[in-house]
């Protein structure tokens, strides 16, 4: 009986013990289940502030106006989508230089006239050691390119949420390349998002000064996107500005 | 108990006999044997379970934008090696492996990380950097070819802990650096490889030294037992406890093998405490004290980490840095005593200083502000258990570099203002974001950037003064046919009577009336007559659409004192609603996160760039004219006295009734900032916006080295030559003429030439404007 005692004592001490594991804490789940909203790998923001527009995501992308300005093929894109993604500006013709600094009141500050010379236009993200003929901004340099590269290769392979998030990042290594806005746009069209494919292609619209070929193109996507968004009308006028952009 | 028992049964059954006892034993011995192997069998689930699921919850991860490098970039190196000091990269001479960089001259040579980003993986690799001036003059691999872009890892700035946590960052026991294993098992465990989980050796060497001190001085544990007791059990000392432990680390052997044994402890162990935050495994252990991966460690920094484990408290090395030494020290030495490293590579690892970062620095601050937009978008989001256990990886547009220049620059204004009486008692908020992209860079929620608590930047809602007066302007000048920036405009006073016959009788600032007055100097001088006679003549209700259309999702009343901006907002709306004038009229919603990741490096959430235009490009082109004009000649003007005259900004100064806020919001083509003083007892200060806020703002844009603003001229904006004082058509030639842009049509018509001269320097024009005062 003694014998007992010591037994059950000895395991009801050592049941004790493990008694004091903090059940609780143990976690047992399995990291391989996803958290809590299912919405994997999406672009779409549910709770956004705008419109979303609800058609499937549609390939109409390739119906876009033949560029003819000069097109390099990306690898890996498929040839039949053109893509206006060029190395040569569209017409040599420069962009105005903002005046936005224009001076009314030129000699109120100092007595040497010295504000009055425009600030030098260094669009963010491109360099500004080209003092060629050319604006800087109409010729893409290495960083766009090689991002536009990666998001049509992605693009390409079905991967959209990866094509607009490499885009973006060049959007934020030039934010004022009007070439990176039309691919964003063409990009969040195929997604499906007629009505974000539209403010992208406009705000292109705003840096695409004396780039009548990339004028056309953009046009012709907000085209599309109206049209997706059941505004005939306005999809119709945006038509029209295509071709008096060519 | 149990011992005080037996000699009393003892003697109650004097002589039974050996036959009857031994029975009694050997069916005493089979239910000990039942009750033991049950238990076994519990414990084993419990080993079991635990070590083959999830072994440890781990708290998201929160990380700065990766910097990008590629050639044109506006960088300086100083920032650039800041960044790379942040990141730990090793300074050397030769490049060697990554997280090493090599400074000489213009060029820096590194080798990145790599890193797993949102739209892939970003490969290690060796780049070679020169600069130019305060740009990327070039970007090629060592090798000698171009690169066209290069991202660096991104910096981990803070993880989403619940109230009191274990942190870790988990790795593989194949990513260890050198020595790491060794000095473990040589330190800790010398049997490890030939035991079964308990080392009867080291129990009777532990009990040996023990009982001939006379104190406890030694554990006999092995490193499968110091596991169990961390990752299994508690912290109590027991026999009981003792035994269990042996128990589940005989069992914990008998179902893993050495290295995932040793995997398991290399990321459990407990290696410091940074305030609430437990740290926990190498792994972060090698970021909270090297910032850097663990992989790159050294010997000397790995024999630090191995000391520490005996006692994290008394070997820390940031607060017993002497202790620690001699520490190391002897962990080195007994390194080479047991023949793991030579003489050699111990004598020079002994040269080596602790070599720990210290608290403050970039890789170590904590950024709280932020911290706490990040927390608040997420919780939109995921439940707080996915933030706290799931390991997710946070991907912001934080720019650590711009946070610590708009720190610096908040702390260096106020010491600056320190002797202005009540000064002492002013609050501060900061948001910095890039116009273009609509992302938040920085954010400053206190005076004291590192103190978490009243977020002000996103909490403190305050009357905006005249930064609203943007909104009456461009309301107006959407009315081209009604409105240009040379409308004539008159400041003299008025009163208007309210709903409630009460007479509200507005004033300026200077109590002085202005006569009449172009609309962009009503605009440029804030003043107040000039704006209230102008809004009531849009109307009220219309201003107030245009502040929504700004991005301001407020509710106000349509009362007059509107008009001079009684609504009161938080610095991070006025920050959404300035983007908007900054972005050629397209709302984006201020995002702080690009994307997340799964513990595992798998995309799982994008937050994508959005924009939506809200107005036409060419009046927003005219309303950041008279923005402009508020720096160059108007309320803002002091910005020059410390910036460059061909930088082009644009802003507007705020300031409450009787100066109890002070504000500044204002924008280059890159950067826009907002900066808010005030009391959080709502009471005076003795700032204005452009005695106060203004000149954080000045000093933040002096460092930061922004683009001058630069929005491309829409189609239907038409440059016009006017004149000065009158406001009529002009010419290029003419004396004084002036260029204004207009919506096309709404410009005057052309006047007559005045003989083809260039036109002149115009000294004495405008000198009038000059002695305007706010």
């Amino acid at each position: 009986m003694n014998k007992l005692w010591i037994a059950a004592v000895s395991a009801l001490a050592l049941l004790n013990g493990c008694a004091s594991v903090p059940q609780g804490s143990i976690p047992v789940v399995d990291s391989g289940v996803a958290v809590s909203n299912n919405e994997r790998v999406s672009a779409q923001r549910t709770a956004g502030n705008y419109p979303q527009a609800t058609a499937p995501r549609a390939a109409q992308a390739r119906t876009i106006t033949e560029d003819s300005g000069v097109v390099v093929m990306i690898p890996g894109g498929a040839a039949s989508v053109s893509t206006p993604i060029s190395t040569q500006p569209f017409t040599p013709g420069p962009i105005t230089p903002g005046p936005a600094a224009a001076p009314i009141s030129t000699g109120s500050y100092t007595p040497s006239n010295t504000y009055s010379a425009p600030a030098p236009i260094t669009p963010s993200g491109i360099p500004s050691n080209n003092s060629g003929a050319l604006a800087a901004d109409e010729q893409l340099d290495g960083p766009v390119l090689a991002l536009l590269t990666t998001a049509q290769q992605q693009q390409s392979s079905g991967d959209l949420n990866g094509a607009s998030s490499s885009l973006e990042r060049a959007q934020r290594v030039a934010p004022r390349e009007p070439q990176v806005l039309y691919r964003l746009a063409q990009v969040r069209m195929a997604q499906g998002d007629a009505a974000q494919a539209e403010q992208f292609a406009r705000r292109g619209l705003t840096f695409a000064n004396g780039r009548p070929d990339l004028q056309a193109s953009l046009w012709g996507l907000i085209a599309q996107a109206r049209e997706k968004q059941g505004d005939a009308a306005g999809a119709a006028l945006a038509r029209q500005k295509a071709k008096v952009s060519l | 108990m149990t011992r005080t028992r037996s000699p009393r049964s003892r003697s109650k059954r004097p002589s039974g006999g050996l036959r009857p006892w031994l029975g009694w034993a050997i069916k005493l011995s089979l239910v000990g044997l039942v009750v033991l192997a049950g238990f076994a069998v519990y414990l084993d689930a419990i080993v079991q379970e635990k070590f083959s699921g999830k072994r440890w919850t781990i708290p998201a991860k929160v990380y700065a934008r990766p910097l990008e490098l590629f050639v044109g970039q506006k960088l300086s190196k100083n920032d650039f090696l800041t960044e790379l000091d942040a990141l730990g990269y090793r300074r050397e001479s030769v490049v060697n492996g990554p997280g090493a960089a090599a400074v000489s001259g213009n060029t820096v040579d590194l080798n990145t990380r790599g890193f797993q980003f949102y739209e892939g993986a970003e490969q290690a690799q060796p780049v070679r950097v020169r600069f130019s001036g305060d740009y990327v003059a070039e970007l090629s691999s060592t090798n000698g070819s171009k690169l066209p872009v290069v991202r660096l890892e991104p910096l981990l700035i803070g993880g989403l802990y619940p109230k009191n946590l274990e942190d870790r960052i988990l790795i593989n026991i194949d990513q260890v650096p050198p020595f790491l294993l060794e000095t473990l098992v040589t330190v800790e465990d010398r049997d490890f490889y030939h035991h079964f989980g308990v080392s009867p050796k080291s129990i009777a060497r532990a009990m040996w030294v023990n009982t001939s001190s006379g104190q406890m001085r030694q554990g006999g544990s092995t490193l499968t037992q110091q596991l169990v007791k961390n990752f299994y059990l508690t912290n109590e000392r027991s026999l009981s406890r003792k035994l269990t432990e042996a128990m589940m680390a005989l069992l914990l052997e008998m179902h893993y093998d050495k290295r995932e044994i040793l995997e398991a402890y290399l990321n459990e162990v407990f290696v410091g405490q940074d305030g609430q935050r437990a740290v926990h495994g190498f792994g972060l252990a090698s970021q909270f004290f090297f910032s850097q991966p663990l992989a790159e460690l050294k010997l000397h920094q790995v024999a630090l980490l191995v000391g520490m484990v005996k006692g994290p408290s008394s070997y820390n090395p940031r607060r017993n840095p002497e202790r620690a030494l001699v520490r190391r020290n002897l962990v080195l030495d007994l390194l080479e005593q047991q023949g793991v490293a030579t003489p050699e590579q111990v004598a020079a690892a002994k040269k080596m200083p602790l070599g720990v970062t210290t608290r403050g620095s970039l890789a170590d601050s904590s950024f709280p502000g932020f911290l706490d937009l990040v927390k608040r978008q997420l919780r939109e989001d995921y439940r707080d258990e996915d933030l706290t256990e799931e390991g997710l990886r946070i991907f912001t547009s934080f720019d650590p570099i711009l946070q610590m220049k708009s720190e610096a620059a908040m702390g260096e204004t106020f010491k600056r203002l320190t002797g202005r009486k009540g000064s002492d008692e002013v609050e501060a908020a900061m948001v910095v974001t890039n116009p273009e992209t609509g992302e938040v860079q920085a954010l400053i929620g206190s005076r004291a950037p590192r103190f978490a608590g009243f977020n002000r930047a996103l909490d403190a809602v305050r009357p905006i003064g005249s930064l609203i007066k943007p909104a009456v302007y461009l309301t107006a000048l959407e009315r081209p046919s009604q409105y240009t920036l040379t409308s004539w405009l008159s400041d003299d006073p008025l009163s208007i009577k309210g709903a409630d016959g009460q007479v509200w009788k507005p004033q300026n600032y200077d109590r002085r009336s202005h006569g009449t007055v172009f609309l962009y100097q009503s605009m440029m001088n804030s003043y107040n007559l000039g704006t209230v006679r102008l809004g009531q003549e849009v109307g009220v209700p219309n201003v107030l659409k245009t502040l929504a259309r700004l991005g301001v999702e407020r509710q106000f009343p349509a009362f007059p004192s509107m008009l001079l901006g009684a609504g009161a907002l938080s610095p991070m709306e006025v920050a959404t609603m300035y983007q908007t004038l900054a972005n050629g009229g397209f709302n984006t919603p201020m995002r702080g996160i690009r994307s997340v990741l799964t513990a595992e490096g798998e995309p799982l959430k994008r937050y994508p760039f959005q924009i939506q235009q809200r107005f036409d490009p060419g009046s927003i082109f005219l309303i950041q004219n008279a923005m402009q004009h508020v720096m160059r000649e108007g309320t803002g003007r002091s910005v020059y006295n410390v910036l460059p005259r061909n930088l082009a900004l644009a802003g507007k100064t705020g300031t409450s009734n009787d100066s109890r806020d002070s504000w500044f919001a204002g924008f280059s083509q890159d950067l826009l900032a907002v900066v808010w003083l005030g009391r959080d007892d709502n009471g005076k200060t003795p700032f204005t916006g452009a005695t106060g806020a203004l000149q954080v703002w000045t000093s933040f844009m002096k460092k930061a080295d922004p683009l001058p603003l630069d929005m491309p001229q829409p189609d239907n904006i038409v440059q016009a030559w006017i004149d000065p004082h009158t406001g009529q058509g002009s010419d290029a030639g003419c004396p004084g003429a002036v260029q204004m842009p207009y919506i096309r049509g709404s410009e005057p018509p052309a006047g007559a030439s005045c003989g083809g001269q260039e036109p002149a320097s115009g000294e004495a024009v405008m000198d009038w404007v000059k002695g305007w005062l706010n």
